[in-house]
């Protein structure tokens, strides 16, 4: 070989190293701008209400010193953040724990074939795609006792002879926010497990039909193990949402009568907003923030245990 | 090209970023002012406030922004947090904000005329420790308004004057036309919850402080004034939800004819109304609720000392906006009470010269400006100048939902937020 040949030969692999370190690295300058956004968006926000949750801050906003845990010791105290944590504890499990339920028959009902199917699909997909805040504002109208349509629905056909309370006691006021919240989320679960339920090969429906399987063995045995990666992406998600909800108990009630039906999220605006206690508010959210990550993680884990071992 | 592009791109970011700053700008002094949402025609008095303003004073840049009253506090909040208060604020209760050290004393910036010109309570309400913080907006006071159509048909001649005949009207509302009219409006919401309270203990003779201006929350009278707003709900006579209802909706019930009394703002009453009512003195001892926003400017978070050209640029503002013809039109188009003599004065001779806020074409009245005004002496105002006020805004708010949802008793409930905000 002789000498240019030599320098040709070395000045290839140098390009061919740096064509290779290129392609290596492309893929992190084209993630970059993400990155950086989630970073900007997400991750300073979180680091923002840790330092506020460890920082005394004035009624107004302006922040003071370091107070270590007295943020955390404060609202620890507090009986109202006892009584929120179960409100938000029964609220998280009651949505979607029965949205699930009512979404996944509604999901089985609708991929059966019938006359009309597209039509009831599309109209599922209304309380899902209208906003929330205007959803539970129609709702607050529809059970005011006063001048609200259910009374006046009722009392016309007869049904009740006088007026009835609907929201006369915070238990009251907590069930309709419960199920004003099943109500909204139930699509969401349904079109998730839509689109397991469609991907089922029907062969092998046809092959449990040629063994005598029942409706039941069907469901438990083919149906419900190959629906699951979707139904716990649904309910994964459905945790986060729900635990963080905040247009329908903040539109209906306020977290009132007396602080009664406050779940974390309200309460913590409530806190900030309303009584200009924001490290206090931000404890709450960070507390907030750790249970939904340990609950979420736990229940991901076990789903995909249980999915490995299948 | 690509780079021509990114070049560009790089510079309209940063023209952008840079435009965002306050302060002097082109040799202009800019102003940011929060107005609050009063009605749904504030941002076009402003607009025009804004224009008039900057082509008079060509050396100010005059930058208004109108946020609801639902917002207000949380968006100045989330200012201060990030070192991006505005230059004046339009707001209730200003205590808060000089505990943080954010305001200028209004001294320092007001012209000795427009200070002169303010009706000597309403400027001394917003002092605090010897200083005056703020500047009154506007006022209103609340009264009793009763459907006097429903009363009579219920066979009650005369408005009540008395807690026991409130009452007495409330049981012949109920039996006279059943679920179809409430007889009682109550809001004790966390919107406005301390409102009801101050009716109710002011004229059971109680109220948040004592005469030597010290917090007296737990006083008989007040345990008195909670029971009954417990009694007025236990025996179904206000509307089902008083704990939500916020007095918007019942306004709204009281100008349909479907609520028969309720304590309310001056100008409660819908334009297109066509109940017959009358405003009468809150039962008992007939002490209405005053009510006075604020104007306050903030000290530059930037600088350490006042500059100059901003403060002389603040002072102008106030003039402008307190000149008497200005201010006056401002009040007559809101609906609400001026702070100032003169315009207090003009009003109750010419407010037919002003229009009233919307399309309507309606103008303002003389004789209700002068029967309102007159009226503003007897009432009385929270103690918004007493650092402890918002706790105790929240507090009371928290005793009435407590008590009147049988949680506890009133006196028990007002012990513990004595002890909490005198502790």
């Amino acid at each position: 070989m002789n000498k240019s040949a030599k320098i040709q030969s070395q000045k290839n692999g140098a390009n061919s190293q740096t064509l290779q370190t290129m392609r290596k690295v492309e893929p992190y300058i084209w993630l970059l701008p993400s990155i950086i956004l989630m970073c900007c968006m997400i991750m300073i926000p979180i680091v923002n209400v840790f330092r506020a949750s460890v920082t005394e801050i004035t009624k107004v906003g302006v922040y003071k010193e370091f107070n270590g845990l007295a943020n955390y010791a404060s609202i620890l105290k507090e009986q109202t953040f006892w009584n929120t944590l179960q409100n938000t504890l029964i609220w998280t499990v009651v949505v979607v724990g029965v949205s699930t339920v009512f979404g996944f028959i509604l999901a089985l009902v609708l991929n059966v074939e019938f006359k009309g199917r597209k039509f009831v699909r599309a109209l599922i997909v209304f309380p899902w795609a209208t906003a929330l805040i205007i959803q539970s504002v129609v709702w607050k109208y529809i059970i005011n006792a006063d001048y609200g349509a259910l009374n006046a629905l009722l009392y016309n056909l007869g049904i009740i002879d006088k007026y009835v309370n609907w929201t006369a006691t915070p238990g009251a006021f907590f069930a309709w926010e419960c199920f004003i919240g099943i109500f909204v989320t139930i699509p969401f679960v349904t079109f998730c497990v839509l689109s397991g339920l469609q991907s089922i090969d029907t062969s092998l429906y046809e092959a449990c039909d040629m063994d005598g399987a029942n409706f039941f063995q069907k469901l438990f045995k083919v149906t419900l193990p190959l629906v699951m990666p979707s139904l716990t992406v649904s309910t994964v998600l459905n945790i986060i949402y729900v635990f963080n909800s905040f247009p329908i108990v903040w539109t209906i009630s306020k977290g009132d009568p007396a602080d009664q039906t406050h779940t974390l999220v309200t309460y913590l605006y409530d806190l900030s907003f309303s009584n200009g206690k924001f490290g206090e508010a931000a404890a709450v959210s960070v507390i907030g923030f750790v249970i939904l990550a340990v609950c979420a993680s736990i229940y991901m884990i076990m789903t995909l245990r249980a999915e490995r071992e299948d | 090209m690509k780079k021509i592009v990114s070049v560009l791109l790089i510079l309209a970011m940063v023209l952008s970023l840079a435009a965002c700053g306050g302060g002097e700008t082109g040799g202009k002094v800019t102003l940011d002012v929060i107005i609050s949402q009063y009605g749904n025609y504030t941002q076009a008095w402003w607009t025009e406030f804004e224009k008039d303003f900057e082509a008079a004073n060509t050396d100010i840049d005059l930058n208004v922004e109108i946020v609801s009253w639902n917002d207000i506090y949380s968006v100045v909040t989330t200012r201060i947090s990030n070192n991006e208060q505005p230059d004046i604020l339009n707001i209730s209760g200003f205590a808060d904000y000089v505990a943080s050290d954010l305001l200028m004393p209004a001294e320092e910036y007001v012209s000795e005329a427009t200070k002169e010109n303010f009706i000597d309570s309403f400027w001394e309400s917003n002092e605090m420790d010897g200083t005056v913080w703020a500047l009154p907006i506007l006022a209103s006071c609340r009264a009793l308004f009763v459907n006097t159509e429903l009363l009579e048909g219920a066979g009650i001649a005369a408005a009540p004057t008395t807690w026991d005949e409130v009452l007495t009207a409330c049981e012949a509302i109920k039996t006279t036309y059943g679920d179809s009219i409430i007889p009682w409006g109550l809001d004790i919401s966390t919107d406005e919850g301390q409102a009801a309270f101050s009716y109710y203990t002011w004229n059971f003779g109680g109220g948040f402080v004592d005469e030597e201006g010290n917090w007296a929350l737990n006083s008989a009278e007040n345990v008195e004034a909670v029971e009954f707003i417990k009694t007025l709900i236990d025996k179904g006579y206000c509307n089902s939800a008083p704990y939500t209802d916020t007095r918007y909706p019942l306004q709204d019930a009281f100008s349909a004819g479907t609520l028969a009394m309720m304590i309310g703002p001056m100008n409660m009453i819908s334009a297109d109304s066509t109940v017959q009512y009358e405003a009468v003195n809150i039962p008992g001892l007939g002490i209405g609720l005053g009510v006075c926003d604020q104007l306050m400017t903030f000290k530059d978070p930037k600088a350490e000392e006042a500059d100059p050209a901003r403060t002389e640029a603040i002072t102008k503002f106030y003039d402008a906006f307190y000149e008497c013809e200005t201010y006056s039109g401002y009040m007559v188009y809101e609906g609400f009470l001026p702070a100032t003599e003169d315009a207090s004065e003009n009003l109750s001779k010419n407010a037919e010269k002003y229009t009233v806020g919307g399309d309507s074409g309606a103008t303002g009245s003389s004789e209700y400006f002068a029967t309102f005004c007159a009226t503003l002496p007897t009432c009385s105002f929270y103690p918004m100048q007493k650092a402890e006020w918002m706790d105790v805004r929240n507090g009371v708010i928290d005793v009435e939902q407590k008590v009147c949802q049988g949680l506890t008793t009133a006196q028990e409930a007002l012990d513990a937020l004595q002890a909490q905000v005198s502790g």
